[in-house]
């Protein structure tokens, strides 16, 4: 454990482990956008930027807080002048790509961002946090990717075309923190990135609730119960075996 | 002192034999230098009363291209300039049989009118001192012995054969090396970290991706001298304990990838690449990639990412490549003009390469100084040599004789630097606090006719091409300052845009995740200072005093001074000026289309700005 | 991902490029370089099959694709007109060689005309900074270039002159 001062106040750290996982786990507040539990710092939004000052450093330097690894003592400040001005920018430039968003108004709102003129993005209020990518690497196949570069970046399927490689979970929509991932139901049938898909429905409640892809992936990697069963009914069903056993 | 000596030793020089050198580089080559050397290669094949026979050799870029192609005669030490095919059989003639000069095709010295013999008279070349560029267009880089005879390949035997590892890294720390490709890290110090690091195997890297535009000094290297980086790449193998190394190269220089292939190929063959190199315990090889097109692979860990198969995204490097690099393993990368210093400090010791330079920046440095410059090419000079000496006693002045504005330095992630500070010595640090940078060595110099808000508005328009687009402030920073800047060009601009663009910067600059974004605003913040008044003209008064900006210049001829030469309607592309011969022309405003050539290309600044 | 049918006719042709390389995502560029210059293009099959070779789904050579300037995912033209745009050749007024082509062939830069003739790009600096402004076509180095000089060359070459 080492010893890192936070704001004037000592620190326990874990060596190796990024400020924000130190400061969210001691309840010091840092913004991000384009961080996640599950997939760890990406250093892409530049919303969680600190001031840190190593042990024999004579000047601190800003650091993005999800990438940076504390490896020896130091003095860190989550809040500034500095600090505020780029949380205020980058919610300002965030706020073009999803103009009419509520996440983004809360955040300029909360560092007196001004507005400037809304810019058209595809898809639409999509701020490139990359979240969607890395959900689908994790539990999909990797159907979608950031295509192209500089101002033209976009996440997109290849050729902008139904991917064979998707199955339609909508894992990407689900981490998505602008719902900018469109996913359009209508009965038995779910579109997502241009490709459409047959739902299952679930056996007891009959609420279509996965796609038949899906569900095969998930066969082929491993037993998740022979019973095609939604969330809701799922945890009902636990919840009764539950009971019986302890019955 | 020494490093004259430095000079001279590495060119023995090759007896009596005549030889003849046309320079081959890409620029020579645009201006036809293949067709001289073919003419040469075919005449001297008809010339059996010569007791020796010249040997004809293409070389790598002298960099002197505005009076290619050039041809140079040794051991004469003869150089011709503009040489055409027909001039090859006069030259043989007169010159290789006779030893008489052709006047015609000498240098002419633009003050004095003398004819000067030999480049190493021209101001051009005598100011100069070469290390780095000590072989190119002295030698074919297509032959390994040619390297060899200039004492190459000593350095790695030295080293092999007669220095530990440590012994190596100590001498490029006494010599004081540091990174020639822009960011000025202390090499010996990286070599250290690199050499202390856990983990196998090691890498050795080369970075060949010169981006900056108007930068061309790593392209003469890898085409005009190849195996200085071979050799010391092989050095700075040894020193970290490597195995593998890559040469990474920008996809667009052909034949730098040409050449440098057939060099490692040769290397292999000679046994300086392969298993127990000289019979030592240094087992290192080099493979060749070619970059993808991406600006950005010139950062390190874009670069790495390349090689990877991944795109050319970087990510924060608060641990170095050192540590953590190619598939996360210790890895060295270095600049092509790096590497090339490595042979000549080890051959000849760190003391006389630290006598070279200033305190803190040693040895030389290659630049290239292009744009409104009378001799345009690459100069290499020691360590703090000024601006003004740089543009003015080697580039000979501004061309046509107009006033100087600015010098461009560092590329895009540098800044423009005004007339009252063109005695600032460069080298590492002194331009920073002028708001610029060395930068990898393009010095771009601009006169009267450049508008300051449009080249700020140009790099920034090729950093939005070129910018990954990972991380917001880049991304959204570059669009948003291009915005601005279009705007301010095209008339619409307000005073709170300045504002704007300063906010946005300094954001930039602190938040950004690699330096291409951390030094894009550079040029718009650089611009901003020394040239506030351009940008509130443009705002303010709807005009741009340079004549660039199309909607906010109008051009009319002035009837006391125009001769009706018709220069302006020769260079009209849409026929807006009218005039019989020897009288007034006239521009007609309803077909004018304000894109200055006419403006631009009147002798006798008959046509005004309104 | 929509493939046409005819291109499977060039599968085997894909294949023995690919397979003179190790599938691993390390020769992920060579590849993809060695199929852009045999075929002007990487088409959709030989980007499915680099996926398959290489081990990585098609997305990740798609982004590889649309990243690097290298690659195109359409068919270039014959003849391929790179302006550079570069500082040295900028401040000499390569935008009005660029205004010349546009006249002459009716593109813009990215763009490639209808007969599958010329293709335009700008292309960062070549390094040929004293002989600005630089066009090059198909690898031939054209230096100090102005509009008329534009107009002959890319007749030369099969285009028209000006419409007017």
């Amino acid at each position: 454990m080492m010893k890192i001062n936070v704001n004037g106040q000592q620190r326990e750290a874990h060596a190796g482990e990024s400020i924000l996982d130190l400061c969210r786990r001691e309840g010091i507040p840092i913004p991000t956008f384009c961080y996640h539990q599950a997939f760890g710092g990406q250093g892409a939004c530049r919303m969680c930027m600190v001031e840190i000052k190593e042990e024999g450093q004579t000047r601190s330097r800003m650091v993005a807080a999800c990438t940076y690894p504390l490896t020896q003592p130091a003095e860190i400040t989550t809040e500034s002048e500095q600090i505020l001005r780029i949380r205020r920018t980058i919610a300002m430039l965030l706020a073009r790509r999803a103009d009419k968003n509520a996440l983004l108004e809360t955040m300029c709102q909360k560092y007196g961002a001004s507005r400037l003129p809304a810019i058209v993005v595809e898809p639409a209020n999509c701020i490139l946090c990359g979240l969607c990518i890395h959900a689908c690497a994790e539990m999909g196949k990797s159907a979608i990717w950031s295509m192209f570069r500089g101002v033209d970046k976009r996440i997109a399927t290849p050729y902008d075309e139904a991917s064979d490689d998707c199955m339609g979970c909508a894992a990407c929509a689900q981490v998505c923190p602008t719902q900018a991932i469109k996913v359009e139901e209508e009965g038995a049938v779910r579109r997502i990135w241009n490709k459409t898909f047959a739902l299952v429905a679930c056996t007891r409640c009959g609420k279509p609730y996965a796609t038949r892809d899906e569900l095969d992936y998930l066969g082929q990697h491993g037993d998740f119960g022979q019973e095609k069963l939604c969330e809701a009914c799922r945890r009902k069903t636990l919840a009764a075996n539950m009971q019986t056993f302890q019955a | 002192m020494g490093g004259r000596a430095m000079q001279t030793e590495m060119n023995p020089g090759k007896g009596d034999r005549q030889t003849v050198l046309v320079c081959c580089g890409t620029g020579c080559t645009a201006n036809g230098g293949r067709e001289v050397f073919k003419a040469f290669s075919q005449s001297l094949q008809h010339h059996p009363e010569i007791e020796v026979l010249p040997v004809v050799k293409a070389t790598g870029c002298n960099g002197w291209c505005e009076k290619g192609p050039l041809v140079r005669l040794i051991p004469k030490d003869i150089t011709y300039c503009s040489v055409a095919p027909a001039d090859v059989d006069e030259i043989i003639s007169k010159t290789l049989l006779q030893g008489v000069p052709v006047k015609r095709l000498l240098y002419r010295d633009p003050v004095s009118k003398e004819h000067l013999t030999s480049h190493h008279l021209t101001d051009f070349y005598r100011k100069q001192h070469k290390i780095a560029l000590r072989n190119i267009g002295e030698i074919d880089p297509g032959q390994i012995d040619d390297y060899i005879q200039r004492g190459g390949y000593q350095a790695l035997q030295k080293a092999l054969l007669g220095m530990e590892r440590q012994e190596v890294i100590d001498t490029i720390k006494a010599a004081g090396l540091r990174g020639r490709g822009g960011g000025g890290f202390p090499t010996g110090q990286k070599w250290q970290a690199c050499r202390n690091a856990a983990g196998n195997p090691k890498y050795i890297i080369c970075n060949g991706d010169e981006g900056d535009p108007g930068a061309f000094m790593d392209r003469s290297i890898m085409e005009g001298d190849p195996h200085t980086v071979i050799e010391g790449m092989c050095l700075g193998a040894y020193a970290v304990g490597a195995a593998r190394g890559y040469i990474y190269v920008r996809d667009e220089y052909d034949l730098a990838v040409q050449y440098l292939r057939q060099a490692i190929d040769d290397a292999r063959q000679r046994g300086y690449l392969g298993k127990n190199i000289l019979n030592s315990e240094l087992s290192f090889d080099i493979e060749l990639v070619r970059g993808g097109g991406a600006f950005v692979c010139g950062e390190e860990t874009a670069l790495l990412a390349s090689i990877e198969g991944r795109v050319g995204e970087p990510h924060d490097k608060y641990v170095f490549p050192t540590e953590k690099g190619l598939w996360g393993k210790p890895t060295v990368i270095n600049n092509v003009e790096t590497w090339a210093n490595v042979p000549v400090i080890m051959l000849h010791g760190a003391e006389s390469f630290a006598a070279i330079g200033t305190d803190k920046s040693k040895g030389t440095k290659v630049f290239s100084l292009v744009g409104k410059v009378v001799n345009t090419g690459l100069v290499e000079v020691p360590m703090g040599t000024t601006l003004r000496e740089i543009i003015y006693e080697i580039g000979g002045g501004v061309l046509k004789k107009r006033s100087f504005k600015a010098v461009q330095t560092g590329g895009p992630s540098g800044g423009c630097i005004p007339a009252a500070l063109l005695d600032l010595p460069i080298d590492f640090d002194s331009l920073t606090e002028a708001g610029s940078m060395m930068g990898s060595g393009g010095l771009i110099v601009m006169d009267d006719h450049t508008c300051m808000v449009e080249v700020a508005r140009y790099y920034v328009s090729f950093l939005a091409g070129e910018s990954c687009g990972k991380c917001t402030p880049c991304r959204e920073g570059i669009r948003a300052l291009l915005e601005i800047l279009t705007r301010i060009c095209e008339g619409q601009g307000s005073i709170e845009d300045l504002d704007l663009l300063e906010d946005i910067s300094v954001t930039m600059q602190q938040a950004s995740l690699c330096a291409l974004g951390r030094t894009a605003p550079n040029p718009v913040l650089s611009t901003l200072r020394y040239f506030r008044d351009e940008y509130l003209e443009h705002i303010q008064q709807q005009r741009c005093p340079a004549g660039v900006c199309r909607a906010l210049s109008v051009f009319h001829i002035d009837p006391e001074i125009c001769n009706g030469c018709g220069v302006c309607v020769r260079h009209c592309s849409v026929n807006a000026i009218r005039g019989e011969k020897k009288q007034v022309h006239v521009i007609d405003e309803s077909i004018c289309i304000h894109c200055g050539e006419c403006y631009r290309q009147c002798a006798f600044d008959a046509i005004k700005l309104r | 991902m929509q493939i046409d049918a005819k291109e499977y006719e060039n599968a085997s042709a894909y294949q023995s490029l690919i397979k003179t390389y190790a599938g691993k995502p390390e020769y992920l560029l060579a590849i993809m370089q060695d199929i852009q210059r045999q075929y002007n293009y990487l088409p959709r099959l030989a980007i499915t099959m680099i996926a398959s070779h290489v081990g990585l789904p098609v997305s990740r050579v798609y982004a590889m694709a649309s990243f690097y300037k290298a690659f195109s995912l359409t068919p270039k033209g014959r003849f391929v007109i790179r302006v550079c745009d570069g500082t040295a050749c900028h401040i000499k007024n390569s935008e009005t060689l660029l205004d010349q082509l546009e006249k002459q062939l009716q593109v813009r830069p990215g763009q490639t005309t209808a007969d599958g003739l010329f293709s335009v790009e700008t292309v960062n600096c070549l390094g040929a900074c004293a002989l600005a402004p630089v066009m090059v076509i198909n690898g031939k180095v054209y230096g100090k270039v102005n509009r008329s000089e534009v107009e002959r060359i890319i007749k030369e070459y099969g285009g028209q002159s000006d419409a007017n």
